[in-house]
C-alpha cells in the first residue's frame, strides 16, 4: 500500500466516523424524551433541615432505609461501599469534647459543582432544586465525584446482584450516582425514605419540605438563626440545613 | 539548504522485534482496559474519595508531551530557526500520536467507554472536560493539517499554521490545567497557575522526549545527526526547566502562607508518604534540580551523554509532577465538617485515603505509551517522516 492511498483510507475512514457520529446524534434527539416539567416546578425548591439534637447517638435509621429504599450497592469494603446518607461521628476540638453524629447526604446545591463539571449534562438541576443523574448518559468520568465539596457523589465500582427493592431500577458499575432526595416519592406526595424513617423511629431530626413555601415546617426552621449549611464561603447554597452543629 | 525525507527500510530483525514487543505490550494495556470496564473499577487502586488515579495522570503527561513537541516544531516554523526545519515532522506526528494517547488514556479510564460519542453530542460549556473535548479534537485536526502541509512542502503555508497551531496547544493546556485549577473544594488543586505551569511542564517534557527520540532513531538507523543540534536543543530544555522550577516554587510558597492550607500542603511535602517522595525526590531531585545542573555545567551540557542522562530524568520527573497534581489533592480529605473533629464515618471521610497505584493501571499506562511507539516505528517505515541527515546550517 502506497502513502497516497493509506492517506486515502485514513480520510475515508475519517468522513465515515463523522456520518456515524451525525447520525447517532440524530437517533438519539429524536428518541430523547419529553421533558416533565408537568411534574417538576420552580415554584418549589425542596430542600431538608437536620435538627442534631434530635439526632440519636447509634441510630442509623436513615442510612439502612435509604439503602433499602434505592438499592444502594454494599459490598462491606469500605474503599467502594457507595452512601447516599452517612453517619458520620464527630466532636468539637476542645477538652472533654462530647462525640455526637451527623447524616450527610446530597446538599442539592442550587450552584451544584457535579452539574457544572459534567462534561455531557447527565448530572443535571430539575426544575424544583433536584440534583439528578442520567444514568444512561453518564460516561463514568467521575469528575463529579472530584467536584463535590461534600463528598457526596458515588461511583459503581462494582457489579452487584444485591437487589433489595424490586421497585426501584438496579445500576450497572461504571456510572456515578448520588441522592436524589427520593424524587420518586416526592413526586407521589411522600416524604423521602430518611426522612420517613427518622420519623418512624420517633427522633423527628429531620424534616423535609418546599424551602419556597414561607409556610412550611422547613421555611421556618430555616428562618431561625440556628440553621446553618456546611460551608457557606463555596457559595453554592445548599438546600440541606443543619441545626445544632 | 533541502532537506531529503526517506522512509525507512523496516525489515531488519531487530525492527521486527521491536515492533513484535511493542504490539504485546499494547494488548496487555488493552486487555486491562477492558478488565476495568467488564469487571468494574474495583480492580483498581481507586474508590470513591480517589476516583481519578494513574490513568488520569497518564493523559495529562502525554497531553504535555504533545504540546510539548508541537512547540519544538514550532522554533523551526514560527521562530525561525531553520536548522531544526528536518525535525518539523517527527515533531508534529509525535505530537499528534500523544494527544490520541492522551484521549485513549481518559476514555478507557471511563466507567462506560462504550458512550464515546456522548462528550460530542451533549454540549456542555460550563464543564472544563466538555471544553476540553473541543480543544482536543480540533488540536489534533490542527496537527494533521500542519503535518499534511509540511508532507506538501507547501512551504507558505507553514508558518501560519505553525503559529495556529502553538496558540491552540496554549488553549490545550490551560484548559486541561483548569480541569483541576477550577475544583475549589480541593486545596491541592485550586490554582490559577496550574493553567501556566502545565504549558511550561509541557514544553520541557516535550523537548526532553523529541531529544531522546532523535538521537534513538538517527542512531539506530546509522543517519547521520549533528551534535550541535542537539546541543541547541538542549539549550532550550534547560530554560524551560527553570520556568517549570519557578511555578512550583510560586505555587507551593503561596500555599505554605496560608494557616487554612498548613494540613494540606504539609501532607504533600512531608507526611504524605509517596506524594513527598513523588515531589522531592522525582520533581525537584530527579526532574529539575539534577537535570539543571548537567545542563548549565560547560562541559556536561554539551556532551550528548550528559544530554541524554538529563532528558531521560526530565520526562521521568515530569510524570512524577503529573501524580503529585492529580493524586494528593484527592487523597488529602474534604474538608466537609470544618472545625470539627470527625471521629469515624464508614465513608473514609477525614481520613486519608492511601492511594495505591493497581497493576491494570500500570498496564493501561505502559500499554498506551507502547501504541505510541509502534505508531512511531511503523510511521517511519509508511511516511517520510525522518531526514536523511540532520547538519548544522552554516552561517
Amino acid at each position: 500500500m502506497d502513502r497516497r492511498t493509506f492517506l486515502k483510507m485514513g480520510a475515508a475512514t475519517a468522513v465515515g466516523a463523522v456520518g456515524v457520529g451525525a447520525a447517532v446524534q440524530r437517533i438519539e434527539l429524536e428518541a430523547a424524551p419529553l421533558p416533565s416539567d408537568e411534574a417538576a416546578s420552580s415554584k418549589n425548591r425542596w430542600g431538608m433541615v437536620i435538627d442534631l439534637d434530635k439526632c440519636a447517638r447509634g441510630c442509623t435509621s436513615c442510612a439502612d432505609a435509604c439503602r433499602t429504599e434505592n438499592n444502594v450497592p454494599f459490598y462491606g469494603n469500605p474503599k467502594i461501599d457507595n452512601y447516599w446518607i452517612r453517619i458520620v461521628t464527630f466532636k468539637d476540638p476542645i477538652p472533654n469534647a462530647q462525640e455526637r453524629q451527623i447524616p450527610l447526604l446530597c446538599n442539592h446545591c442550587e450552584y451544584a459543582p457535579c452539574a457544572h463539571v459534567c462534561p455531557v449534562a447527565a448530572t443535571f438541576k430539575r426544575a424544583d432544586g433536584v440534583t439528578l443523574v442520567d444514568k444512561h448518559r453518564c460516561i463514568g468520568c467521575r469528575y463529579c465525584v472530584i467536584a463535590c465539596p461534600y463528598k457526596a457523589r458515588n461511583f459503581v465500582f462494582q457489579h452487584t446482584e444485591e437487589w433489595v427493592n424490586p421497585d426501584f431500577p438496579k445500576r450497572m458499575h461504571g456510572v456515578a450516582e448520588g441522592c436524589h432526595l427520593c424524587v420518586h416519592r416526592i413526586d407521589r406526595g411522600e416524604q423521602p425514605a430518611c426522612v420517613q424513617a427518622c420519623a418512624d423511629a420517633e427522633h423527628g431530626a429531620m424534616t423535609f419540605g418546599d424551602l419556597k413555601d414561607p409556610s412550611s415546617a422547613v421555611a421556618g426552621l430555616v428562618a431561625t438563626s440556628r440553621a446553618h449549611v456546611l460551608r457557606p464561603e463555596l457559595g453554592l447554597k445548599p438546600a440541606v440545613y443543619y441545626m445544632g452543629l | 539548504m533541502t532537506t531529503y525525507f526517506r522512509t525507512i527500510e523496516g525489515r531488519s530483525p531487530r525492527y521486527l522485534l521491536l515492533v513484535a514487543i511493542l504490539a504485546l505490550l499494547s494488548l496487555w494495556g488493552l486487555w486491562a482496559s477492558w478488565m476495568m470496564f467488564t469487571r468494574g473499577h474495583n480492580i483498581t487502586g481507586m474508590n470513591n474519595q480517589v476516583p481519578w488515579g494513574l490513568p488520569i495522570a497518564m493523559a495529562v503527561y502525554f497531553i504535555g508531551l504533545s504540546a510539548g513537541s508541537l512547540v519544538l516544531s514550532a522554533i523551526a516554523s514560527v521562530f525561525g530557526q531553520k536548522q531544526y526545519k528536518p525535525f518539523g515532522r517527527i515533531a508534529v506526528y509525535m505530537a499528534i500520536l500523544l494527544i490520541i494517547a492522551a484521549l485513549a488514556s481518559i476514555i478507557l479510564d471511563w466507567g462506560r467507554p462504550d458512550r464515546i460519542i456522548h462528550p460530542f453530542i451533549y454540549f456542555q460549556p460550563r464543564s472544563m472536560f466538555s471544553v476540553n473535548t473541543f480543544l482536543y479534537s480540533i488540536y489534533m485536526v490542527i496537527g494533521v493539517i500542519y503535518l499534511w502541509i509540511l508532507f506538501a512542502e507547501k512551504d507558505a503555508w507553514v508558518k501560519p499554521i505553525g503559529i495556529i497551531a502553538v496558540v491552540w496547544a496554549i488553549g490545550v493546556h490551560t484548559g486541561t490545567g483548569m480541569i483541576f485549577g477550577f475544583i475549589n473544594a480541593r486545596e491541592l488543586f485550586h490554582s490559577a497557575l496550574l493553567g501556566p505551569s502545565f504549558i511550561a511542564a509541557a514544553a520541557s517534557s516535550g523537548t526532553a522526549l523529541i531529544i531522546l527520540l532523535l538521537l534513538a532513531t538517527f542512531r539506530y538507523t546509522e543517519r547521520p545527526l549533528d551534535d550541535s543540534l542537539i546541543v541547541g536543543l538542549a539549550k532550550y530544555l534547560r530554560i524551560f526547566i527553570l520556568v517549570v522550577m519557578y511555578f512550583i516554587f510560586c505555587e507551593n510558597v503561596t500555599r505554605s502562607y496560608m494557616p487554612a492550607l498548613y494540613h494540606a500542603e504539609r501532607f504533600l511535602l512531608f507526611h504524605g508518604g509517596q506524594y513527598p517522595l513523588a515531589f522531592w525526590g522525582g520533581l525537584v531531585t530527579v526532574g529539575l534540580v539534577i537535570p539543571s545542573i548537567i545542563l548549565f555545567h560547560p562541559r556536561w551540557g554539551k556532551s550528548i551523554p550528559g544530554i541524554v542522562v538529563a532528558s531521560v530524568m526530565q520526562v521521568v520527573g515530569v510524570l512524577a509532577e503529573r501524580y503529585i497534581i492529580v493524586l494528593p489533592g484527592q487523597d488529602f480529605p474534604l474538608e466537609n465538617l470544618p472545625g470539627k473533629i470527625i471521629v469515624s464515618s464508614p465513608f473514609l471521610d477525614g481520613q486519608f485515603a492511601h492511594y495505591q497505584v493497581s497493576l491494570p493501571e500500570i498496564a493501561q499506562g505502559v500499554g498506551i505509551a507502547a501504541m505510541v511507539g509502534l505508531a512511531y516505528v511503523i510511521g517511519l517505515k509508511v511516511f517520510a517522516l525522518l531526514p536523511q541527515e540532520a547538519r548544522e546550517i552554516e552561517h
